[in-house]
């Protein structure tokens, strides 16, 4: 119903083609959420972010009403920073790399635009994804070298062993696994009558501990766990894998590696760490 | 002891004990029990030996039963339960096969766990108080053709092992998976091969287990049935069914009369014994 090519806008010609786009928005965290519709004129080379700049830059609903800018996080427009991921047409990707026209042979009806729903919404398509890096923080998904001495060149890594970790090394923190991942539900701890910060920050960690750590954080803890300084704290990160919440939690549905926007074997990463955790749990009974 | 706070602390014991029972011994005895069955394809006297056999653990039957069988299940059956309340399937928005996959899992265990109990009690002398307990081990094949004789008890059986075998056989493949047998893609591929392989042999051996049962002459197995369990209890030294009065098994032990004046006189002719391969045979003694 859209396409049809008209390339330029010739003399102050308006192009007839719109985009029906469909946005769920919610003005605060714990508000109703509602649909708002908006027709977007058609530019070549669109993708869901200038979408959005468009429906953000117009401000009114489709009846002329004024209404607040949508909001969504983006920075850098080019699937390395993970930060715009929302739900196009059902599916988690990332906003920036979903092209209009590309969308729109999928779906000719239009763009409907959702915020992920494994995060509380903070506003409109923006969500809080706090929990994404509390589990990185988990499994220390870090190398240990935290001070100013000279330690001397690290060991060698093998060519052999790049390549493996490269693809690991990839990951933008972007949550499009734990979004399509059944195992991984969402955590919401709502402020109470009158709590206070430091409280809530208490209650939301304590909560976000319990919960499952999710493909990333298996993926990044095999990641370091395969570094030779990284390795070092190896144990610490078995430990958190096999802590409630961990890689037992893992479902096997495999949606994490099908929806990956790296392509990270995120499934060959789990059953690593599965035999890692195999491994672990025989030392810690029979060492101990 | 706070319950939830141990079952919390020990979640990833609890989840790979889990794994594991799903494959020893809860998939170990479907594997057994579905093959053991299929065995009636090869005529009535072939089950009742297979049959006997398992029976001639006597009085250690129902623990090991319990011990093997019972409780591992029941175990695999509440985590798996609690594992299913805690996810939240989105086949719809992600139809990948893994997905599909993962929902069948689910699917078929809770459908699998439903037909085990209701199996149990139609059939294990445990839910004879309900009004089950049809299965008369001396009378295997006859007894369990004619539970599974009308055409939708048929199927309800066909349902629940082919949800078995799916849940195992998938099982399989994931177990693979969780315990870090198979790690790269590829070898993932490999391994779902061959649990392909054993799912189609496991669901042919059930679902022909079933058609056995209901290509089965009821009142020929019955007469095989009863000069084994004769013979048997001659070799015991004891009186033969119809003397004895049955074993106190449920009334459909209770023979014909004259069935049982034809196998008596049968016994004095060792050759048309039908002795199955397990048994001492005549000579021997």
């Amino acid at each position: 119903m859209i396409m049809k090519t008209n390339d330029h806008d010739q003399g102050g010609q308006t192009a007839a083609r719109t985009i029906p786009v469909r946005v769920l928005r919610q003005d605060a965290p714990g508000q109703e959420s509602y649909w708002e519709r908006h027709d977007v004129p058609w530019e070549p080379n669109m993708n869901v972010i200038s979408v959005l700049q468009k429906v953000a830059a117009r401000a009114r609903s489709q009846d002329g009403r004024p209404v607040a800018p949508v909001a969504w996080d983006c920075n850098c427009l080019e699937e390395v920073c993970g930060s715009c991921t929302m739900l196009i047409n059902g599916r988690t990707r990332m906003a920036c790399s979903a092209l209009v026209d590309r969308v729109l042979e999928e779906h000719p009806d239009g763009i409907e635009l959702r915020p992920m729903s494994k995060f509380p919404v903070v506003r409109d398509l923006v969500v809080d994804r706090r929990r994404l890096f509390h589990s990185l923080e988990r499994v220390k998904a870090w190398v240990p070298v935290d001070d100013s001495f000279d330690h001397g060149p690290g060991p060698r890594i093998s060519p052999e062993e790049q390549e493996e970790a490269y693809p690991l090394s990839e990951c933008m923190s972007c949550g499009c696994c734990l979004e399509a991942c059944p195992q991984f539900t969402r955590i919401e701890t709502p402020r109470r009558e009158g709590e206070t910060d430091e409280h809530l920050a208490a209650r939301r960690t304590a909560a976000y501990d319990q919960g499952f750590i999710g493909a990333h954080a298996v993926s990044q803890a095999v990641l370091f766990n395969k570094h030779p300084t990284g390795r070092m704290i190896a144990d610490d990160r078995m430990t958190a894998l096999t802590a409630p919440g961990g890689i037992q939690m893992c479902g096997n549905a495999q949606n994490c590696v099908a929806v990956c926007p790296k392509h990270i074997p995120l499934t060959r990463s789990i059953a690593r760490a599965g035999r890692a955790a195999t491994l672990w749990a025989l030392k810690k009974l029979f060492d101990r | 002891m706070n319950l939830p706070s141990f079952v919390s602390r020990h979640q990833f014991l609890i989840y790979r004990l889990f794994s594991l029972s799903g494959l020893i011994p809860v998939g170990a005895f479907l594997v057994v029990h579905l093959l053991t069955n299929a065995s009636v394809l090869g005529g009535a006297a072939s089950f009742q030996s297979r049959v006997d056999m398992i029976h001639s653990l006597g009085p250690l039957l129902v623990p090991v039963e319990f011990a093997f069988i019972f409780l591992p299940m029941l175990f695999h059956a509440a985590v798996g339960f609690a594992i299913i309340a805690g996810g939240l399937p989105n086949v719809g928005s992600y139809p990948y096969m893994g997905n599909v996959r993962y929902t069948l899992q689910r699917a078929t265990g809770m459908i699998a766990f439903a037909f085990i109990l209701w199996h149990i009690i139609q059939l294990h002398w445990m839910g004879a108080p309900l009004g089950g307990g049809r299965f008369d081990p001396h009378h295997a094949t006859s007894s369990a053709a004619t539970v599974v004789a009308p055409l939708g008890i048929s199927l309800l059986y066909a349902i629940g092992v082919l949800s078995a075998v799916f849940h195992l056989s998938n099982g399989l493949w994931t177990i693979g998976i969780t315990w870090g047998l198979w790690t790269s893609p590829a070898a993932m591929q490999r391994a779902n091969v061959v649990s392909i392989v054993v799912g189609v042999v496991l669901a042919a051996a059930g679902l022909g287990a079933i058609g056995g049962l209901r290509a089965t002459d009821v009142a020929a197995a019955r007469q095989i049935e009863t000069r084994m369990d004769d013979f048997k209890r001659m070799m015991e030294g004891q009186a033969p069914e119809a003397a004895a009065g049955g074993h106190g098994a449920p009334a459909s032990t209770a023979t014909v009369p004259a069935a049982d004046a034809i196998e008596l006189r049968t016994l004095s002719e060792p050759s048309r014994l039908v002795v199955p391969a397990t048994s001492p045979s005549p000579a021997g003694n």
